[in-house]
């Protein structure tokens, strides 16, 4: 049983141990709950607040005038927004589909446990542990134009040299790209994780029953691993609204909107054009998206308790 | 109370210096000394020449600095957090000019006039006349005619420091080789990006990085070719058959020019420059000093310097950095002190010798046949066109979300110029309406 | 539980070399950043890739070192990093505790709660976090850092050390209230020396996510404040992009994440995989 699914399940099957004091587990939960609602619940009432008024940078609150829904009501009507959420969705459907796709596939293949497995997992896991702003910086030197490795091997294979992060395409296909060279190996461990879970009586089972090795994959082992990919899939489409911070060092959003997910559109309105206001406002509507694709994962993980407790 | 302040400190400081003359020789740093300011500017060259004038600044009065440089278009966050602070951090701040009025407008910074009728800070030698006029009333100046250009209702907030004017750059051995001149007007500088093109030579580089970067490329040529921003009314004119030609212009140069122009901040468009890439160089004068600079530079002793090429008026840019002192700077007369010295005659002057940017017209002609660009700088400064870019606060919103995105979509698609120029301009008069601009003739149009 | 004999000598060949050639794939670019950290700026502008053979050159390194302010930036990843693993664990193991034993009124909800909370996005907390920071004066203050990276991490170490709770047998505890020992005494003493593992998984998440934000860094912190990321970003200059020293602090900056890596490759699969795979 997933630890989520049992976090948000309601009663405990054992008791508690003995009579501990009925306040003692309010006293235990108090200083993280506490924490949590100074550092992301009141930030978030914050930011609904902001996006009533018109904050610039540099003065006083007090003296920003109240503005009702208006900033509302302009982002509506703001293509340079939905855009941004547009960018975002092509984004999570690109990087999410081809990770989903090579590291289910590529699991699929070489899920068998062999000698040394653990130093391949270690290895894999390596993007994940760089820091984002590396990873950033990283690929924006692979990805120059002008002494980029990419264009120089890419040369060998006839293909003229790019600007791939000038292109509004281009620069798309480098960021996707690059959070498919750092997601991929997560998609692929938990799934090898998820597979070497699988009772291996199931398998022998089907195999004396003669299955294929088409029909083992697509009516045995996927649809037993189900719940494994739709809490991956789930989190890396979360992760997709939370993330900015390699496309900040990557393009910076540019060119144009071309890379500017819904997160690095609020900071770059925010503090670029110091539109705090209307960033805030902007932010809302993702705080919205990310609530509820959230509900997602808190439903989806429910109903798995009985089913992926094998 | 907040006027009455400087007076009190300085007179205060005049009677330590009475006291301290009493007993050495007098020293107008004395009672600044042990003091520490704290400077914010940014990591351009010529900033990262001043290093040594900074060290030598505290060698000779007493006052320790600290630099805190970054990248320029990340100061202007930073400055307005500290200096909306009760007490900032910082003494000294410089500013890209077109963010004055900003600062200005939110009452961030100090007047000038406040330290200069301080006769114990003051040096009777300073001569402010002698600094570039353009420069001062660009860099330094708030509050004139349209709030930031020259006229009686201004005031004094900065000294230039790191100011500039637009020249032409280009590599005369390739010119030589492929017997062309250096262009003097708008047509003939577009039939030699051709000419370089076809023969194979990635001709003039520029930046085109969306936001402030490919609108400041647009800039350039805007004013030469007879554009500008607004009429005198705030209406946005960026669609003007002078707007959409300047947008064709920036376009022909990214198609002509080195790889990957749409990428290009200040940066990498010089480095392009510098490294051998590109043949031309439009943009600030300080690609000159930079490409003595053999850190950064493959292309010294090749570099020929020409005018601004005139389109149906001269016109070069303004711009680049002014230093000032935050209301909030806890260290005022001793932030005063080092603006002054490092934009004084003798500081100006060992400016040029560290491979910086003179202010003064007095450094310019002193250095004239050492450096082939001074003579060049000294012809254009007299075109230096004040109005070159609003420098009104909504000019930031203007720059970066709107002509920001515009001309990117110039330069990197093959799309009609005049609709893109179109949307841009309603989008700059919506904002203009947001903001209030319209109201007084609205009012009198009742 | 697979038979090894059904797998042909052929197929663990294939088999290997396709694992090599992913773990190729995903090496190369760290590769190119710790290569890159060595050369000299000639090597590093030019053209034709150089994997391997070249003349090592610490001069990025001795730029950093003395030229940046890189010791105040490590000083303060250290801080920030340590401080915020601290103040991560000890109330989170404490809440994870709680949820993972005791029964109360709210308990479900704090439970759902904890879990969406978690999935805040940074951009989110930045515009209130800066008017906090603006209205509270508490700028260049690097405890705005460790409370902001604290409360970002303790859904995630709550949700990870509950999993580990639970795998504790309850007769230990048991025993040890029959002994006398209250709420606090069983939560330290017996509990505490049994999660030692559950724990250090959690601090190698927090210390990470501490250790590798720059985003919120780079609005919150001043001159004196600012972190290894924000240093290393700081190398994106106007007079270009010195890649050499980036590459070189990026390095230095990947250091402890990789170490932690290489020590407890483990541990971490089982927290990432903690949410998807039981457990």
């Amino acid at each position: 049983m997933s630890a989520q699914a049992e976090l948000a399940k309601p009663a405990l099957a054992v008791k508690p141990p003995m009579d501990i004091r009925a306040l003692s587990p309010y006293f235990f939960i108090l200083p993280a709950v506490l924490i949590m609602v100074a550092g992301l619940v009141y930030p978030v009432t914050q930011a609904f607040y902001l996006s009533f008024y018109d904050w610039k940078i540099g003065t006083d609150f007090d003296d920003a005038p109240y503005v009702g829904m208006r900033h509302f009501l302009r982002m509506v009507a703001d293509p340079d927004v939905w855009e941004s959420v547009w960018v975002t969705v092509r984004f999570g459907f690109w990087t999410i589909t081809i990770e989903m796709a090579l590291g289910v596939g590529l699991a699929l293949l070489l899920e068998k446990p062999i000698r040394g497995a653990s130093v391949f997992r270690t290895i894999f896991i390596l993007p994940l542990m760089v820091s984002p702003v590396v990873v950033g910086l990283i690929w924006r030197y692979l990805f120059d134009a002008r002494i980029g490795w990419i264009n120089y091997y890419l040369g060998f294979i006839g293909i003229e040299p790019q600007v791939w992060l000038g292109d509004p395409e281009l620069a798309f296909f480098a960021i996707v790209f690059t959070d498919i060279w750092q997601w991929t190996p997560f998609i692929f461990i938990i799934v090898i994780a998820g597979l070497q879970a699988l009772p291996s009586e199931v398998v022998e089972a089907a195999k004396i029953d003669g299955v294929n090795w088409w029909q083992m994959i697509f009516l045995i082992k996927l649809p037993m691993i189900k719940s494994v990919l739709v809490i991956a899939l789930l989190m890396r489409l979360i992760d997709v609204f939370r993330a900015l911070e390699v496309m900040y060092i990557l393009t910076g959003g540019g060119p144009g909107r071309a890379t500017e997910l819904l997160s690095l559109h609020i900071y770059n309105r925010a503090f670029d054009t110091q539109q705090l206001g209307y960033a805030s406002a902007i932010s809302v509507l993702l705080i919205v998206i990310v609530f509820l694709l959230s509900l997602a994962i808190l439903v989806a993980s429910n109903p798995m308790k009985d089913k992926s407790d094998v | 109370m907040l006027r009455m302040k400087p007076l009190i400190t300085g007179a205060a400081a005049a009677a330590a210096i009475a006291l301290a003359g009493a007993s050495a020789l007098a020293n107008p740093y004395k009672p600044y000394e042990g003091t520490t300011i704290v400077v914010s500017w940014p990591a351009l060259a010529h900033f990262q020449a001043a290093e040594t004038l900074v060290e030598e600044f505290t060698e000779e009065t007493g006052i320790e600095v600290e630099i805190d440089a970054l990248q320029y278009l990340k100061l202007r966050d930073r400055q307005l957090l500290e200096m909306s602070k009760p007490e900032g951090e910082y003494d000294v701040v410089s500013w890209v000019v077109m963010w004055k009025g900003e600062y200005v407008s939110k009452g961030l910074l100090t007047p000038l006039s406040q330290f200069f009728t301080n006769g114990a800070l003051v040096d009777p030698q300073f001569d402010i006349d002698d600094i570039a006029d353009a420069y001062l009333q660009n860099g330094g100046v708030v509050g004139g005619k349209k709030g930031y250009m020259p006229g009686k209702s201004g005031a004094l907030y900065g000294l230039p420091f790191g100011a500039e004017t637009s020249i032409l750059a280009y590599r005369k051995d390739i010119f030589e080789e492929q017997g062309l001149e250096p262009p003097t007007t708008y047509d003939e500088l577009r039939a030699t990006m051709a000419k370089l093109h076809e023969a194979g030579i990635p001709a003039m580089t520029s930046r085109g990085k969306t936001g402030h970067q490919v609108t400041a490329a647009w800039l350039l040529h805007l004013a030469p070719l007879g554009g500008r921003i607004f009429d005198d009314e705030w209406n946005p004119v960026i669609n003007s058959p002078e707007g959409v030609e300047a947008a064709q212009v920036i376009r022909e140069i990214a198609q002509t020019g080195p790889d990957g122009i749409p990428t290009f901040g200040f940066g990498e468009a010089a480095a392009a420059f510098l490294q051998g890439d590109a043949a031309m160089y439009l943009d600030t004068l300080k690609i000159a000093a930079m490409s003595r600079n053999p850190k950064l530079s493959k292309v010294d002793g090749k570099v020929g310097y020409a005018l601004h090429p005139v389109g149906t008026r001269c016109g070069s840019e303004t711009g680049g950095f002014a230093v000032g002192i935050p209301a909030n700077a806890p260290n005022q007369e001793a932030a005063f002190l080092f603006i002054q010295y490092i934009t004084s005659k003798a500081g100006d002057q060992r400016m040029v010798e560290l491979g910086g940017d003179p202010v003064r017209i007095s450094t310019l002609k002193a250095n004239a046949d050492k450096f082939d660009d001074y003579p060049v700088v000294a012809e254009q400064l007299p075109c230096a066109d004040p109005d070159w870019r609003p420098l009104i606060p909504e000019w930031n919103e203007l720059n970066i979300d709107v002509l920001g995105q515009a001309l990117t979509e110039v330069i990197t698609t093959d799309k009609p110029i005049q609709p893109i120029m179109d949307a841009a301009n309603e989008k700059a008069r919506e904002i203009m309406a947001r903001e209030g601009y319209y109201t007084w003739a609205e009012y009198r149009g009742n | 539980m697979h038979a090894d004999g059904l797998q042909s000598r052929s197929n663990v060949f294939s088999h290997y070399a396709a694992l090599v050639v992913l773990s190729l794939i995903t090496l190369a670019p760290i590769w190119v950043m710790v290569a890159t950290g060595f050369k000299d700026d000639v090597l590093v502008q030019q053209k034709e890739p150089v994997w391997f053979f070249f003349v090592p050159t610490m001069d990025n390194y001795a730029h950093i070192m003395t030229r940046g302010k890189f010791d105040t930036y490590l000083w303060n990843s250290i801080i920030v990093g340590v401080a915020s693993t601290f103040f991560t664990l000890l109330p989170g193991g404490m809440c994870a505790y709680a949820l993972a034993r005791s029964e109360f009124r709210g308990r479900r909800f704090t439970a759902n709660a904890t879990l969406l909370v978690r999935m805040v996005p940074p951009a989110v907390l930045a515009v209130p976090a800066f008017a906090m920071v603006v209205t509270f004066n508490l700028n260049n203050d690097l405890a705005v850092l460790i409370f902001f990276y604290t409360a970002l991490n303790l859904p995630f170490a709550i949700w990870l050390l509950f999993g580990f709770y639970k795998q504790i047998p309850v007769e230990l505890e048991e025993a040890a209230i029959v002994d006398g020992a209250g709420p606090l005494q069983v939560f330290f003493r017996v509990l505490l020396p049994l999660m030692k593992s559950g724990y250090a998984v959690a601090a190698i998440f927090t210390f990470r996510i501490a250790w590798n934000e720059f985003i919120l860094a780079l609005l919150l912190t001043g001159r004196k404040t600012r972190t290894l990321p924000v240093g290393a970003a700081g190398f994106i200059t106007d007079t270009g992009v010195e890649w050499g020293r980036i590459m070189a602090m990026g390095t230095l900056i990947v250091i402890p994440p990789l170490l932690f890596t290489f020590f407890a490759a483990r541990q971490i699969i089982a927290g990432m995989t903690a949410g998807a795979v039981k457990g």
